[in-house]
């Protein structure tokens, strides 16, 4: 089951420790506070819960080593300059929550079925820790903070230069007028959409910002992702007339003010946003092949009102034929597009990377799958509902005087790694690499629909290895934001 | 017995849930076993067979276990259910309208009108709505209305706060009566960019398909700190005769 350890024990330090558990506390208190403030989804279509336990097994067995994998090309923080000219799935939803919290309910999970003690597999732990921690202080550079929530809910992740870009370029909107229309009917039927191939979560959308333009006006950044024939399997045929995997939508609103940009990519405004409050919207596709966001029928106001009714008719048409293949799926089925639908949430890291592979991405690793027979929706929604909700199970408890940040409750959500180790008590290095997994699905086919056309997977990662954005060269991507530059200092 | 490092848990207790629980002591007494079985220090049974030791096989007998004692799962996908019915307790419950003790209800007024049911409203709208009660509570009853056409007028009353039992179709509704969620579920989010009335963790009874109903759109909807509060702001629903 376990890889050697490829470093001495005594290499575990006392302070890398102390930090890692803190992210651990924050990765947990903020998953309760989403939890309870988010609702769980009920589903007669899905057993969610059973694929969500699931998720988080492949995650723990397979996460640190996908990491690994990932920065031997790629470190962490260049992986977030490249996701921050994108609206790609490597944000806030995917990475700033998905990916360590994932692993950690995995984690969590198995320490209460007894198949692992806290401080087993601690090197994996702190690998994925530390993969997220320099993910995320690059990802929210712009905002200065570790996560939304550190900002008191609120994300503000792009430069000034692309939030004066796409102020500058949204078209006005007004109220009934062609343009409002059209986009009110993209943003439903492509969010219905959305939920649909996320096969019932809300993994596919997710909003960033906001951004004041003046004293009654926001920028709200929407991203629709994962839409076309590229990594989801079940999107093969289906999604072969979408013409873009991702489109960014930039929002001018008038007269709300967003309180609230959750680390779920979740929005609240005062007043509520409603239709008649869009004044602008502006509409960008992107990659990790292309230069930040290429404007998508944006001509005029025309040409994107038109863009905006035609993606709405194929996500209309992908929608139907969608709903068709998943409602003649077996259980097993809806189990596993679910579970891989989250368990790949992060991905895009490897697409990234140019190391994107289906059998580390789209598969059950069989220490996973062997758990399936326990996973009924009895049992699978309650001891979810007892991991991130209630916080009921044994390792869940604290001392008797503790209380939680967002109760006072003696609990915690994520157990911490002990510190016993320094003492030289025993631990196991690391979980074993991914084992070959399967799929109750058809595998993924050879097409991936990226800005630069239909590629092979070969040929997409060979391309995302050999390029560079202009944005994320050394010039550009150390460029000072604080300052003008003396005459000369800078290029 | 074997105790197992995992045992030793400062402030644990049990899971709330009994079939948690039970499942828990289970898996946890197999782990037991087979480590005991082993003969090997913990570290070298993790690290060693332990997925050859304790397989999908090992796991399907303790849901065996659990249904052996006559015990049925609750679903809550229909799939479920249809592929092992001999486990999951029966899709009757499916059937028929929804009869929430917890519905509010009360004689009709002077006009036939009487008070069936409240929920929490997703956006407060100029005017109430009335329609058709229509129950979608399968995959069956959404490819039907997709042949057939979902009739004009109709209001949909459904279980799911997700939304995509009834993707295909949600935007023909002219309204929306979910049993679970919340106004930020997402079913609240579609009937939001939708435009659709909807009225969303709706106690209802007595109403049947073909009702006309009432849902009191005009109601403030429902906001976040009322959910942290626990401070109901409902939103009716009458049948009209």
């Amino acid at each position: 089951m376990t890889e050697t350890a490829p470093s001495a024990r005594s290499a575990i330090r006392y302070a890398q420790l102390l930090e890692t558990n803190q992210l651990i506390q924050a990765c947990g208190d903020s998953s309760y506070w989403l939890c309870l403030t988010r609702t769980v989804q009920g589903s007669k279509l899905y057993p969610v819960s059973a694929y969500i336990l699931l998720s988080y097994l492949n995650a723990f067995y397979r996460y640190p080593s996908l990491i690994r994998k990932v920065e031997a090309v790629m470190p962490a923080e260049a992986i977030a300059d490249r996701a921050r000219q994108m609206g790609v799935k490597a944000q806030n939803s995917s990475i700033g929550w998905a990916l360590p919290c994932f692993y950690l309910l995995g984690r969590e999970y198995l320490i209460n079925l007894g198949f692992l003690r806290p401080q087993d597999a601690i090197e994996d732990v702190i690998t994925v820790m530390d993969f997220w921690k320099r993910f995320q202080l690059s990802w929210h550079r712009n905002d200065g903070h570790l996560t939304n929530a550190d900002y008191n809910q609120r994300a503000q992740i792009l430069p000034h230069a692309a939030v004066q870009r796409f102020a500058g370029e949204t078209h006005k909107v007004t109220p009934g007028d062609a343009l409002s229309v059209a986009a009110q009917r993209f943003l439903a039927t492509v969010s219905q959409y959305g939920f649909l191939v996320s096969a019932e979560s809300r993994i596919s959308l997710t909003n960033s910002g906001p951004y004041r333009l003046d004293a009654d006006r926001q920028l709200l950044i929407r991203d629709f992702m994962d839409l076309g024939e590229t990594s989801l399997p079940w999107l093969d045929d289906i999604a072969a007339d979408m013409p873009f995997n991702n489109l960014t939508v930039a929002m001018e609103v008038t007269g709300c003010h967003f309180h609230l940009v959750d680390d779920w990519g979740s929005f609240e405004a005062t007043p509520e946003f409603t239709p008649d409050r869009l004044t602008g919207i502006g509409l960008y596709t992107s990659d990790t092949l292309s230069e930040g966001h290429v404007p998508v029928g944006m001509d005029s106001p025309d040409t994107l009102a038109a863009m905006l009714h035609d993606l709405a008719d194929r996500a209309k048409a992908a929608t139907d034929k969608l709903w068709l293949r998943m409602a003649g799926w077996s259980r097993d089925q809806l189990i596993d597009a679910g579970a891989l639908c989250y368990y790949a949430i992060c991905k895009e890291i490897a697409h990234i990377a140019g190391v994107f592979d289906p059998a580390d991405w789209l598969e059950i690793d069989p220490r996973a799958e062997r758990f399936r027979p326990l996973l009924s929706d009895e049992y699978a929604d309650s001891a979810l509902g007892e991991l991130v909700g209630s916080l009921t199970l044994p390792s869940q408890q604290t001392a008797p005087h503790g209380m939680m940040k967002w109760s006072d409750k003696a609990t915690r959500v994520m157990t911490p790694l002990p510190l016993s180790v320094l003492n030289g008590a025993p631990f196991l290095p690391r979980v074993a690499p991914p084992m070959p997994g399967g799929s109750h699905l058809p595998p993924k086919n050879d097409r991936y629909r990226t800005t630069r056309g239909v590629l092979s997977l070969a040929q997409y990662n060979a391309a995302a290895r050999g390029f560079v954005p202009a944005s994320c060269r050394p010039d550009e991507n150390f460029r000072c934001e604080t300052a003008r530059a003396y005459p000369g200092a800078q290029p | 017995m074997t105790e197992l490092p995992t045992d030793n848990s400062l402030w644990g207790g049990e899971p709330d849930s009994p079939l948690v629980a039970a499942v828990h002591l289970s898996v946890r007494d197999l782990v037991r076993r087979r480590f005991a079985a082993s003969g090997l220090d913990w570290d070298a049974f993790v690290a060693g067979p332990i997925d050859e030791v304790i397989t999908k096989d090992d796991l399907a007998a303790i849901d065996a276990a659990v249904l052996a004692t006559g015990h049925r799962y609750a679903f809550s996908a229909t799939i479920s259910a249809v592929e092992r019915p001999e486990a999951y307790q029966g899709l009757a419950a499916l059937e028929g309208g929804f009869a929430h003790p917890d519905a509010p209800s009360a004689p009709p007024d002077p006009d036939g009108k009487a008070l069936c049911g409240v929920g929490d409203n997703v956006v407060q709208a100029a005017a109430d709505i009335v329609g058709v009660a229509r129950y979608v509570r399968s995959a069956a009853q959404v490819i039907a209305l997709m042949e057939a056409g979902v009739p004009d007028g109709s209001i949909a009353i459904i279980d799911d706060s997700g939304g995509t039992l009834t993707a295909p179709i949600l935007d023909r509704f002219a309204g929306l009566v979910c049993a679970g969620g919340t106004v930020r579920s997402h079913l609240g989010i579609l009937a939001r960019e939708h435009g659709i009335p909807c009225l969303m963790n709706v106690r209802l009874a007595g109403v049947v398909d073909g009702d006309r109903i009432r849902l009191e759109t005009t109601a403030a909807a429902r906001t976040a700190d009322s959910y942290l509060t626990g401070t109901d702001m409902p939103a009716r629903i009458w049948k009209l005769p």
